[in-house]
């Protein structure tokens, strides 16, 4: 049957969309749960708890995950009784919900892949619920019936040719607009025959807050009926704007799940979040729209408070590299309008530049996204790993709002989560000891997060015990990473630890110390054109900083020319442009000198030792004025070509090694240029040690 | 205090607004010394729509927060062809047993029962 096919390819279609979203859910339960702890009689919070919850089941539902409609059924009554206040949070209540919360999150995964079930797990969970069932021992047998129950009658529930499923929510002035649903129900049953009915009666609040002239009222009910879809809808055609109408076609295979668990399903229904679910897939979908199941357009826009789309990340990066074929295509037009030198084609030409500007910026602020999310996820890892570790912490988020290419968010999860355990593991200390430190007992962790020149500065801060040099010193000559003996500055003792095979931990643990440590974070972190940097105060903590560019797809540039090769700085870091002066000493081996600038020293690179460019030097050269961290350095060019779009492209595996620069780009006229890394650059303009000779690789 | 709440002859939207603040103080009153299950008496009803029996609802969800139960006597014919037709026969029917304080259990537990009520009336 066709509409069976579509309906299922409907549901396979949307499965990605609603385990995003489950996700979301799961991420939104445990930081309310997380929160919760502080505010244990938080009645907002407990309510959003329980929707988050709720939703999740009822998603599920939809979707006939039973085995994540059972266990959430039993987190969702225990989350009730909570709501009641029957029941009082305690901690251990709390990291049971916790772990629950995890085992839902395992569950929804295993829905991606359906074959890879772990009979562990089950075990798991059926531990779970009869703890779950012991911390709410008023319904406990009650829930479990419940539970129970719906899946056997789902079986049994023989579907019928015409049996529409229907979960319909009415808007809140349905009443004051003068409809009333009771006639609009049995107007239905003069269509066919309502073979089950059921009022999502929890919806309506208690007397004492109801509002009685406001609609809360929505059912799910199964409907035999030979009449078409558009005759079922006409059925709601006066309530229209402000009801929400799920219609799931007769034969639509894991519709079963509906009937079974009607209020969850219905509650799905209700909540925005699982609209989008239904709606998100429709591209996809494609010719198969009349067989989807279709909501009545989704309520009022103001029951709609969220109003997102979702979109698939690939699709949004296929138009931002497109947008990047048209910066460069834009560039390489205003190149050719300029050789003409036509005013009213360059003038055009720079309209357009301006348009593509505009719309690259409007692109690129929608893959952004606020990096609070992925710190607020470290609450968990925090509290847990405290609490393993007999440790006190408190985790401080500074700056969560700001923005970062999601891509880039993303790929720091990882490292960070490294970092925070390693702080935890190593840096901050119990609370007897820091007591007997003359410290707070309990010990403090701070994310934070900021805008810094066109990169984003994210800080891990810990007052911990700080980092032993002489320990780090003493691993280092043990693993000849330095030659034994020999005494590194301290910024340099510190680096060690990002290098390969490092370990200093006394005794391996699971939370750190596995030797895989710092040096995958600075790999994973330089993958990113980032960089990360450690600070150390011995007895009062240790600080991360880790530098990361905005976005990854493109950039402003400053073209400049050295010769006949071309470079780009992005602009962000450009301070300003002076013009050459003599230096105050010679140009060393590798290019470096330094210059005045207002009565201050300014060290300086000239590229053409630095790369080992030979062409010959011109007359007149200019320095261009760097800023990197909290220092600054110049570099001396031949030409400066202004401000440019660029977009970058990735060096190959070949030039990867290249000290100081972090990509190409093409330019308008077909040349290419390479984007430096001015943070690369600068150490190789700042470095006075011959460790960073090492890393110049690429004049050898 | 063992009076009972007496529906009146029109239970619809025009009524609801002056009726919640009526149940509300009776409500209170009762209070003092609760009464489970807490009859009401439905004979009187003639008139009745989906904002009414909402209402009947949210007096039966207070009642199901303090873990009692709302007794519906003698409804009308016109009351509980209403209830059953809107799918909500917990408001009629006789009560489980044991009282359950879980609304959601309750409803979830009277799926069958609707169904076949409903096949009934239509």
């Amino acid at each position: 049957m066709s509409t069976d096919d579509s309906d299922s390819s409907f549901i396979a279609a949307a499965l990605p969309a609603f385990i995003s979203e489950a996700q979301e859910q799961i991420e939104a339960l445990e930081q309310l749960l997380l929160k919760l702890e502080d505010r244990p009689d938080d009645r907002e919070l407990l309510d959003a708890l329980f929707r988050c919850a709720h939703t999740v089941k009822g998603s599920a539902g939809i979707f006939g995950l039973d085995d994540v409609v059972a266990f959430t059924h039993h987190v969702e009554t225990l989350l009730d009784q909570l709501r009641e206040g029957k029941v009082t949070l305690s901690p251990a209540l709390s990291t049971l919900l916790l772990q629950c919360n995890d085992q839902i999150r395992a569950l929804v995964e295993a829905a991606q892949s359906p074959q890879d079930a772990d009979p562990g797990a089950a075990q798991q969970r059926e531990r779970l619920v009869a703890q779950l069932r012991a911390a709410c021992p008023a319904t406990a047998p009650a829930a479990t019936a419940d539970a129970a129950a719906p899946a056997d009658a789902g079986m049994a529930m023989p579907i019928g040719a015409g049996r529409w499923q229907m979960s319909v929510r009415f808007g809140t002035e349905t009443f004051r607009n003068g409809m009333d649903p009771l006639a609009i129900l049995n107007y239905l049953r003069g269509l066919g025959t309502i073979t089950s009915l059921v009022c999502d009666a929890a919806a309506v609040p208690a007397l004492d807050r109801v509002d009685a002239e406001t609609c809360h009222l929505g059912f799910d009910l199964s409907l035999d009926t030979d009449a078409s879809r558009e005759q079922i809808e006409a059925a709601f055609s006066f309530v229209r704007e402000d009801c929400t109408l799920h219609l799931v076609p007769p034969g639509a295979a894991p519709q079963a799940a509906v009937p079974d668990t009607p209020v969850a399903a219905a509650q799905a229904a209700a909540v925005p979040s699982a609209l989008t679910v239904a709606r998100e897939p429709l591209p996809a979908a494609g010719p198969s729209t009349p067989a989807k199941p279709r909501e009545g357009t989704a309520a009022s826009p103001a029951a709609d408070d969220t109003r997102y789309i979702r979109v698939q990340a690939d699709r949004l990066d296929a138009v931002i590299n497109m947008l990047g074929e048209l910066v460069i295509a834009s560039a390489g037009a205003s190149l050719l309008a300029r050789q003409t030198r036509q005013g009213s084609l360059i003038e055009a030409n720079q309209q357009i530049g301006a348009l593509v500007e505009e719309i690259r910026n409007g692109t690129l602020q929608l893959r952004m996204v606020p990096v609070g999310e992925t710190f607020a996820r470290f609450r968990r890892v925090v509290r847990d790993t405290a609490s393993e570790l007999g440790k006190d912490v408190v985790l401080d988020i500074v700056g969560g709002e700001t923005e970062l290419d999601k891509s880039v968010v993303e790929r720091i999860a990882d490292p960070l989560m490294h970092l925070v355990r390693n702080s935890l593991d190593h840096g901050l200390e119990t609370s007897a000891q820091r007591e007997a430190a003359g410290k707070p007992a309990q010990g403090r962790l701070t994310l934070s997060a900021c805008h810094e020149s066109g990169s984003i500065l994210i800080r891990i801060v810990d007052d911990g015990r700080g980092i032993d040099r002489d320990k780090v010193l003493q691993r280092a000559w043990e693993r000849g990473l330095v030659e034994p003996g020999t005494v590194p500055p301290d910024d340099d003792i510190l680096r060690l630890i990002f290098e390969p095979g490092f370990s200093t931990a006394e005794k391996v643990t699971n939370l750190s110390g596995r030797g895989v440590g710092m040096d995958v974070v600075r790999r994973n972190i330089e993958a990113l054109r980032g960089t990360v940097s450690l600070s150390s105060n011995p007895g009062q903590g240790s600080q991360v900083e880790i530098r990361l560019p905005l976005t990854l797809a493109i950039i402003d540039g400053f073209l400049v020319g050295v010769g006949p090769s071309k470079f780009i700085f992005p602009l962000d870091t450009v301070v300003e442009v002076i013009e050459s002066r003599t230096t105050v000493t010679a140009l060393d081996a590798r290019g470096r000198s330094v210059v005045e600038l207002r009565g201050r020293t300014l060290p300086v690179v000239d590229l053409r030792p630095l790369y080992a460019l030979d062409s010959p030097p011109p007359e007149r050269s200019s320095v261009v004025v760097i800023r990197y961290g909290h220092s600054s350095f110049g570099v001396l060019v031949d030409q400066l070509l202004g401000q440019h779009q660029t977009v970058i492209k990735p060096l190959s595996r070949m030039f990867r090694s290249l000290r100081g620069i972090s990509g190409s780009s093409i330019l308008g006229n077909g040349e290419v240029a390479l984007i430096f890394d001015v943070n690369a650059l600068g150490g190789l303009a700042a470095s006075t040690t011959p460790a960073h000779a090492r890393s110049l690789g690429v004049t050898q | 205090m063992s009076s009972c709440l007496a529906l009146p002859r029109e239970l619809t939207i025009y009524t609801v607004g002056e009726l919640r603040p009526q149940w509300l103080d009776q409500l209170a009153a009762d209070n003092a010394d609760p009464v489970d299950p807490w009859p009401v008496d439905g004979a009187a009803v003639e008139d009745v729509d989906a904002a009414g029996l909402q209402l009947l609802q949210s007096l039966s969800n207070s009642l199901a927060r303090e873990q009692r139960r709302l007794q519906l006597q003698r409804p009308s014919a016109a009351l509980a062809a209403a209830c059953s037709a809107l799918g909500l026969p917990g408001l009629l029917a006789h009560p489980p047993a044991q009282a359950r304080p879980a609304t959601k259990a309750k409803r979830a537990a009277k799926v069958k029962p609707a169904a076949r009520k409903t096949q009934e009336t239509t």
